[in-house]
């Protein structure tokens, strides 16, 4: 049995290896010939990721010279999502959150195929803290995010597109779409929603409310760590 | 012994091309080897996993050091790592305190990671490379509290993305157990974490709702 503290002995024959090989970015372009558009892409994405004072004026930075090619940029941020492998789970949000942060009314469509494309099935079925559908789900909860500021931002199509999922098979997703369109919807779509969630005997999603950290009794510890 | 690859992204979301800059400083390296449970497992840590390269970030022991610095200086006033400040601030003490062993492997797929017996919290693949530099701070911080003495004590609900019906939840969040953890230090990463970006703390709000959702018997009534 191995001793609560580790030790330095070096060890006869080393528990496991590993080897790495390092690519540049995850992305193939395969669609965008445009070498400058692509490296602006790379960029914004690759701050994402920022640390330091600076990181978010440095992001903020990159996202304003990809806004210089406009809306289309979105075809190709789209044809990158759909060429990524499946299990590239993070570098496909970080995609969707780049529409995001973009604000694009053309990107509505593009987000409803990501929220309505088939969640695909688990994959670690043994695991308790590592889910494959989860991965899935917050990628299709940001793209939510994304409508839900387009709704802010008066797109009408975008709260279309929120109604429908609130529909969703998935709990998160309903449960996204219910509150971003209570918060950006017009009376009208309100008014739809509650409909909607009567139907489904699902009222239950409207009490559950995006909560501020700071006020919240829930999130304040206090006390410290409990026994 | 198990052998395993792994290709990696240079430039990607994860927030390791920009940390690996800032811990590549021995006074970081030794702070973290010191204080977070590296220390005495050097041999887990050799052979590729980066105890002879401990700045590149395309090796797990320096992206363990990102996640090890994100706990860390992710408070605007992190020096303040009292009990009776929120989560962000102590979450780093609570880690030092209950982690006395982190030892890396491959793993078989199923786990990012593991707590074992006497303060041992191993750690996998999945924990480097499948998550961001804020999402391995918060599994440090779920594994501590399971070396806090709290395990998972119910199953997951129905509908839950972590397999409806499966151990390995928590019932409530007033049981303040490991889950509740992650997804408190993620709430207050989103609303008030430092040196980051916008980007990552969305994507802590992400997460962390993904965990309020479907990581709880009993759903805690609200979202972030």
């Amino acid at each position: 049995m191995l001793p609560s503290k580790g030790f330095d002995t070096p060890f006869l024959e080393s528990p496991d290896t590993l080897e790495t090989q390092r690519t540049e970015h995850p992305f193939s372009f395969q669609t965008s010939k445009d070498k400058q558009l692509n490296a602006v892409i790379v960029d914004a994405i690759n701050r994402m990721g920022g640390v330091g004072d600076d990181a978010e004026e440095s992001y903020r930075h990159a996202l304003r010279s990809l806004t210089k090619w406009g809306p289309g940029v979105l075809d190709v941020i789209v044809a990158e999502y759909d060429d990524l492998p499946e299990d590239r789970y993070l570098d496909r949000w970080s995609l969707v959150q780049l529409i995001v942060e973009l604000r694009y009314p053309e990107a509505v469509k593009p987000l409803n195929r990501i929220i309505a494309a088939r969640i695909p099935a688990e994959k670690v079925k043994k695991s308790h803290d590592m889910s494959t559908v989860g991965e899935e789900v917050m990628i299709r909860t940001t793209a939510v995010e994304a409508l839900v500021r387009l709704s802010a931002d008066d797109v009408a199509e975008a709260r279309e597109v929120l109604l429908k999922h609130a529909a969703h098979r998935t709990f998160s997703i309903r449960r996204a779409c219910v509150q971003g369109l209570m918060q950006t919807g017009t009376d009208d779509d309100k008014r739809k929603l509650r409909r909607l969630l009567k139907e489904r005997k699902e009222e239950g999603l409207l009490k559950i409310k995006q909560v501020d950290v700071v006020c919240c009794p829930a999130s304040s510890k206090e006390r410290g760590p409990t026994p | 012994m198990a052998s395993c690859t792994y290709t990696v992204p240079d430039k990607a979301a994860s927030g390791d091309n920009f940390y690996g800059a800032v811990i590549c400083n021995q006074v970081y390296v030794d702070y973290f080897w010191n204080t977070y449970g590296f220390s005495g497992n050097k041999a887990y840590w050799d052979d590729g996993w980066g105890w002879d390269d401990c700045c590149n970030t395309s090796k797990p022991l320096a992206r363990a050091f990102n996640g090890c610095y994100a706990l860390t200086y992710s408070a605007s006033d992190y020096l303040n790592d009292s009990y009776s400040a929120p989560i962000l601030n102590w979450g780093r003490r609570y880690v030092r305190e209950n982690i006395d062993d982190l030892r890396c492997f491959c793993g078989d797929g199923t786990a990012i990671a593991r707590s074992k017996s006497g303060g041992l919290v191993e750690v996998y693949l999945g924990f480097f490379y499948s998550k961001d530099v804020p999402g391995r701070a918060e599994t440090l911080i779920h594994e501590s509290r399971h070396q806090g003495g709290k395990p998972h004590d119910a199953n997951f609900p129905s509908g839950s993305v972590f397999g409806s019906g499966k151990s390995g939840a928590d019932s409530s969040w007033d049981y303040e157990g490991a889950w509740m953890y992650g997804a408190l230090y993620l709430w207050w990463y989103y609303a008030t974490g430092a040196r980051t970006t916008s980007a990552l703390r969305e994507r802590a709000r992400q997460r962390g709702n993904l965990v309020i959702d479907n990581a709880f018997a009993t759903h805690p009534g609200f979202s972030i």
